[in-house]
């Protein structure tokens, strides 16, 4: 619904609402308007956010909750306070984002030697990435230091230790403890005294620990503390994880937005070398505080629904202070507090939320009624527990974009202009932080102290470009024209492959799209006989628009015959979609499509909609459309994707699909629902025993390979998944019986990465076309990984798939992975060309979402072998 | 300022709630509230907090800090630099901050035309012969118009444990109270200024004899300077060292008005565009099965304007039109806005800002928007 059917007959493949870069930190995925999160009352002490508190707030980290967060992860000796000391950041969090230490590829024995495919053409490729050379025989000298008698403040011990900055140097790093020096002193343990302001005399022991060589994972994170400093010194400003230019900003009026570019960067081992990996990145500000946004939906919805809509809104983005350079997520709101309300200082001392920001930072609050917004730091500091932070809507900016904005057509095109930049341009882009890097004294100077230096070019490095694949149907066999990776026009007016008759179907509408409906009708009878459907007129059904009035509508009208139902809505209302889906997904399982008025109107576009709308209402009763050669037999593929909802209750939902035929041209699908303090691997256990069943069914032989596609894995969380989901997956194929013992591959799919790949042609820079492999240069030596592009974007640059195999006993050649890979991407019905991940992803994307968003509980086995979710 | 100054009874231990450090940049920005300076310098910044405690104070427009020694203002320095905030909403005054590398022994020109000058716990760290240099540079040199020096007072610290000579492994000498105000008095008497003596850090009760823990005297100029008299030897080279420089967005700067202008009348513009669309369409479209739905679509673009504003904009001669499918807004409804006439004061300031940054009618009079597209 929400216009899918309109965007896809535009021309905008699935997965890629998702291809504005990284605009904002706003989380998706937050306007469930189910039941309104619980407002517990926060705990005493209710702290306003002081320069000593670190906000936990991120959007975004995704995956397997609540997995026992036991990271043996090595080389992270660099302490919290170290990364606080170099750059007042936000480090600190013990989390490691770049999933270092997970040594995966030590445990897959066929591809030691190699991990790079053959197939294809050559083509000449720039990445975003900049290598990172240190001077011959560099190393960086970690030294322990100790005081006798032992000295609490840090600021204490810095001082002590750096009245000795003739013995050091100018050039060091230091946390309290933990010492960085780019040389190395005299002798292994050196013995200092100096004096304190109480004329104590203190013994400093440095002793050194370690001498560390440039690719030792401490020294990465050493870079990268390194680099952010470098970033500082350039007066960017950080917000979130990522750095920004505000004295340039771009602005969109129209909705009070304004956008800063910026940069992502992180420094890592890669294949041969260690590389600055640094994207264009866009922070979308909203010139407008939470209290002007709340007083604006005070006018729209009034009294009545304002907390319930306020709640909707506002938890879960991420808003900036006014007083301090610090983003915080909203988990809550506190209706019976005001700014009046006091709390306790440090000292002891009591103060109003209103005199302390009027003394502390000179800032007025001039509502006094507003409520606070609460914010659950996750971080513990200092042995503290992390209280509740309470904070001031009038002193707080929005940031990022709420769903309703993502959904605003218009306003997303605006956006688009300006952060979807084009190779090109993009690469200019980056190539300015190189610049500002290059030419800066003081950064030179700092890099030069350090005996670092990056490259001043891009990456160049080769990938190469598969055959695009022939798409079979009903006995054609169709080339597709591989710059645009799209077959629409191809296979127009081709039998499917098989097609679901429309024997006896529903068509629900208001009085209002009584000619719509009929106009439906009449162009569903031009396109459907040449796809092969056959069509009987509809069962029409004339309702109010009213939510009941549909409900009453379908209990009264669906038989079991009905093949499908077809509602047409007057408008985007979610809660109407929302029940009609819940009812036919679960009390009533009938496949049905759901249709905004709108979308059919307009006689232009009908005819065009319309087909796509046929296609995927076969889709949805268990029709078949195309399909690619897939040589490999006897091989069940899983797609796995999951979804967060954050606004009720906390629960994820995971999509779990598998194939049924060797055609995977049917899938089975199921999904996970996870409560609060559940483990999301229980459930995709029970997914994967039900769905072996179900090929069993289908086969009458289970399958001799397994391919699991595992998608909606956040950053840092791929331990959880080598340690606890795969061997899960090993348990319950054990359990399927004595001699069953399948091959079982696991893939991790990544569609949010920094990696870009512009293919140069002559002079000029583009997107590399659908099909580019990369394994070379860019992936981890530790992993067996690899990039594919397998869609074409119409704007801005095209986003790499990152695929890693974390486990794989199929002995199949990387070539023939990489290969089965691009193919799977070809699969997706709802869109007749490639996408950016194998459909099986895609499918249990697509199951997750409708279940976070609408359903809220695992829908009708009944439907399970067909595509009911798309 | 009487409740920051809260002693414990007197047990040996003496702590100071809130910490004296505190307690000293309060006493500035006491100061600051009640002169409301624009020019203030900090000497012997070390860290900068004073410095960032004063950039929240909305009167000052130039913030300049000055230390010998340079890695510790640069280990704090960036938060100095302007906050995102700071760039969504320019605020009406101008700041600029700047950190100097170099010494109080020396003059340059960077430091000339400052309202007031801080020396929060300096003095005590200066060598005899830059203590000597000292109030020249200051007084005679920079001469600004309030000064404020502190310094511990030596007879307070029999009651401190464990200090033994000085507080301070780096203190040169510690003052008792005669030592620091006869300097004091001989400085303002040369120099032309008044002192008046004051502290922070209550003695505990019973022991009120010894004064303050830290001992502050804020010399105020006798006479407004006419002329340049004083700087006639003014060095033309600069001695000192610029570590940092901010300059924060301020509306005084035409980029950020104009951009702040532009924005709000955009913003205006396409309220005012919506609800005459919406009043033209559901007078146009008579019947209408589903009102809710129709409300709770169209009210949001209602929103944002309080009572007055609406009025207002229905006033004849400024009411938007629509011809074909284009709105017209003439630029006289917009400048009835208590926003953009904020921002912009005259009208012909409002069109000057605008011009080439919106589309605007053959005669200039009017905002257009094509319609078509929605």
């Amino acid at each position: 619904m929400t216009g899918r059917a309109r965007a896809r007959a535009r021309g905008r493949p699935p997965g890629q609402e998702t291809a504005i870069p990284s605009v904002g930190a706003a989380s998706v995925q937050q306007t469930l308007p189910s039941q309104p999160p619980g407002r517990q009352q926060p705990q005493q002490p209710h702290v306003p956010p002081s320069a000593s508190e670190e906000p936990g707030g991120r959007g975004r980290q995704r995956g397997p909750q609540s997995v026992p967060q036991d990271f043996k992860t090595i080389g992270l000796q660099i302490s919290a306070g170290f990364q606080e000391l170099s750059l007042a950041d936000r480090g600190g969090r013990r989390r490691d984002f770049y999933d270092l230490g997970v040594n995966t590829r030590q445990a897959i024995e066929h591809v030691q030697e190699s991990k790079t495919g053959s197939s294809g053409s050559m083509i000449k490729l720039t990445a975003n990435y900049f290598r990172l050379t240190s001077r011959p025989q560099w190393a960086l000298y970690q030294y322990h230091v100790g005081y006798s008698p032992e000295m609490e403040a840090r600021r204490l011990r810095s001082a002590l230790l750096f009245q000795h900055e003739e013995l050091i140097g100018k050039t060091h790093a230091f946390d309290g403890s933990i010492l960085f020096l780019p040389k190395k002193l005299g002798n292994k343990v050196t013995e200092v005294t100096s004096r304190t302001r109480n004329g104590e005399d203190v013994k400093i022991t440095i002793t050194l620990t370690n001498e560390l060589p440039p690719t030792s994972p401490t020294c990465l994170q050493f870079y990268n503390i390194i680099f952010r400093r470098l970033l500082k010194m350039l007066n960017l400003q950080q917000i979130g994880r990522n750095y920004y230019n505000p004295s340039d900003p771009i602005s969109i009026p129209n909705h009070r937005l304004m956008v800063w570019p910026g940069f992502t960067s992180s420094i890592l081992q890669y294949e041969e070398s260690i590389m600055l990996c640094t994207d264009v990145s866009h922070k979308v500000l909203r010139s407008e505080t939470v209290l002007d946004f709340m007083y604006s939906l005070y006018y729209q919805v009034g009294e009545e629904r304002f907390r319930d809509t306020c709640a909707k809104e506002l938890i879960g983005l991420i808003v900036l202070t006014k007083y301090n350079n610090k983003t915080y997520r909203v988990d809550d709101m506190d209706w019976d507090a005001n700014p009046q309300c006091t709390f306790r200082k440090a000292d002891g001392s009591e103060i109003s939320y209103v005199d302390y920001y009027k003394r502390q930072y000179n800032q007025e609050i001039t509502d006094l009624n507003q409520p606070v917004l609460i914010s659950q730091s996750k971080r513990k500091r200092g042995g503290m527990v992390p209280g509740p932070v309470v904070l001031i809507p009038e002193l707080c900016f929005l940031t990022g974009l709420t769903e309703k904005m993502r959904n605003d057509f218009n306003m997303m095109k605006d956006l688009a202009i300006h952060t979807r930049l084009p190779p090109e341009q993009r690469q200019r882009e980056i190539g300015r932080l190189s610049d500002y890097i290059q030419k800066d004294d003081s950064v030179q100077k700092e890099l030069r102290d350090w005996g670092l230096s990056f490259d001043s070019n891009l990456l160049s490095l080769t990938g190469r470009v598969v055959q695009g694949e022939r798409i079979l149907q009903s006995g054609n066999v169709f080339d597709y024209n591989p710059q645009i990776a799209d077959w629409s026009k191809e296979t127009r007016g081709t039998p499917l492959i098989s097609a679901k008759p429309l024997d006896n179907w529903l068509l629900i509408y208001t009085r209002r799209n009584y000619d719509i409906a009929n106009i439906l009708v009449q162009n569903l009878f031009k396109v459907t006989p040449s796809m092969g459907i056959r069509m009987n007129k509809a069962t029409m059904i004339e309702v109010d628009d009213r939510t009941e009035a549909y409900l009453r509508g379908l209990q009264q009208s669906v038989t079991p015959d009905t093949n499908i139902v077809f509602c047409i809505l007057s408008s985007s209302r979610k809660d109407k979609y929302d029940a009609i889906k819940k009812y036919l997904c679960t009390d009533c399982p009938v496949p049905s499509q759901c249709v905004i008025a709108r979308t059919l109107s307009k006689p232009q576009t009908a005819l065009a909609v319309v087909t796509k709308i046929a296609l995927q209402m076969n889709c949805k009763m268990g029709g078949e459309l195309w399909s690619v050669e897939i040589p490999l037999k006897q091989v069940m593929i899983v797609g796995i994707d999951c979804y967060h909802d954050t606004l009720s209750g906390k629960q994820s939902i995971a999509g779990f699909v598998s194939s049924l035929n060797q055609t995977m041209t049917r899938w089975f699908s199921r999904c996970a629902v996870q409560g609060r303090g559940q483990e999301l691997v229980d459930g995709l256990k029970a997914c994967l025993q039900t769905a072996l069943r179900e090929w069993f069914k289908w086969n009458k032989y289970l399958p001799s390979r397994i391919i699991v596609y595992r998608d909606g894995v956040g950053d840092g969380q791929l331990n959880t998944l080598v340690n606890y989901e795969v061997p899960q997956f090993l348990d319950c194929l054990k359990s399927v019986g004595k001699d069953y013992n399948p091959r079982l591959t696991v893939i991790v799919v990544k569609k949010r990465v920094s990696t870009r790949f512009f293919a140069q042609y002559g002079g000029t820079l583009r997107n590399p076309p659908p099909g580019t492999v990369v394994d070379v240069e860019v992936t981890r030596p530790e992993w067996y990984d690899f990039y594919i592009v397998s869609q074409a974007v119409r704007t801005g640059c095209v986003a790499p798939t990152h695929y890693n195999v974390i486990y794989d006993t199929s002995k199949l050649k990387p070539d023939h992975v990489q290969r089965l890979t691009y193919k799977l991407c070809h699969m997706y019905y709802n869109w007749s060309g490639v996408i950016r991940v194998p459909a099986p992803c895609q499918y249990a994307h697509k199951l997750a979402f409708l279940v976070g968003q609408s359903i809220h509980r695992e829908p009708n086995l009944v439907l399970s072998d067909r595509l009911y979710y798309l | 300022m009487d409740k920051n100054f809260q002693e414990e009874q007197f047990t040996g231990i003496i702590k100071f709630t809130p910490p004296l450090y505190k307690q000293r940049y309060q006493f500035i920005k006491d100061l600051v509230e009640k002169y409301k300076p624009k020019k203030v310098a900090d000497l012997g910044c070390a860290d900068c907090t004073l410095l960032w405690m004063l950039k929240f104070c909305s009167c000052i427009e130039v913030l300049a800090g000055l230390d010998i020694c340079a890695s510790v203002m640069k280990e704090k320095m960036h938060r100095l630099s302007p906050l995102p905030v700071d760039y969504l909403q320019p605020p009406e005054r101008s700041l600029t901050v700047t950190l100097h590398h170099g010494s109080v022994a020396h003059k340059d020109p960077c430091m000339l035309g400052f309202d007031l000058v801080t020396c929060i716990e300096l003095i005590e760290h200066l060598e005899e012969s830059e203590l000597k240099k000292f109030p020249e540079v200051v007084f005679g040199f920079m001469a600004p118009s309030l000064v404020v020096i502190s310094t511990p007072n030596s007879e307070f610290n029999p009651l401190l444990p464990g200090v033994t000579l000085f507080r301070h492994p780096d203190h040169k000498f510690e003052w008792n109270r005669v030592q620091f105000q006869s300097w004091a008095l001989e400085i303002a008497r040369h120099y032309g200024y008044s002192v008046e003596f004051t502290g922070v850090g209550h003695p505990p009760r019973g022991m009120e004899n010894v004064g303050f823990c830290t001992q502050i005297g804020v010399f105020v100029r006798k006479y407004t300077q006419t002329s340049e008299s004083a700087q006639s030897e003014t060095p033309t080279e600069g001695v000192y060292k610029t570590v940092f420089r901010a300059v924060y967005p301020s509306l005084k700067d035409e980029k950020y008005l104009q951009n702040a202008v532009v924005s709000e009348v955009i913003f205006t513009a396409q309220i005012i565009k919506r609800r005459l669309l919406d009043r033209l369409m559901s007078e146009h479209e008579e019947y209408n099965d589903d009102t809710t739905e129709r409300k709770s679509k169209f009210q949001p673009l209602m929103n944002c304007f309080s009572e007055d504003l609406g009025k207002l904009v229905v006033e004849k001669s400024m009411e938007p039109f629509v011809k074909g499918s284009v709105v017209y807004i003439p630029l006289t409804t917009i400048f009835s806005f208590p926003k953009v006439i904020q921002l912009c004061g005259t009208f012909e300031k409002l069109c000057k800002l605008i011009a080439g940054k919106v589309t605007l009618s053959s005669d200039g009079s009017a905002m257009m928007f094509n319609t078509e597209h929605e």
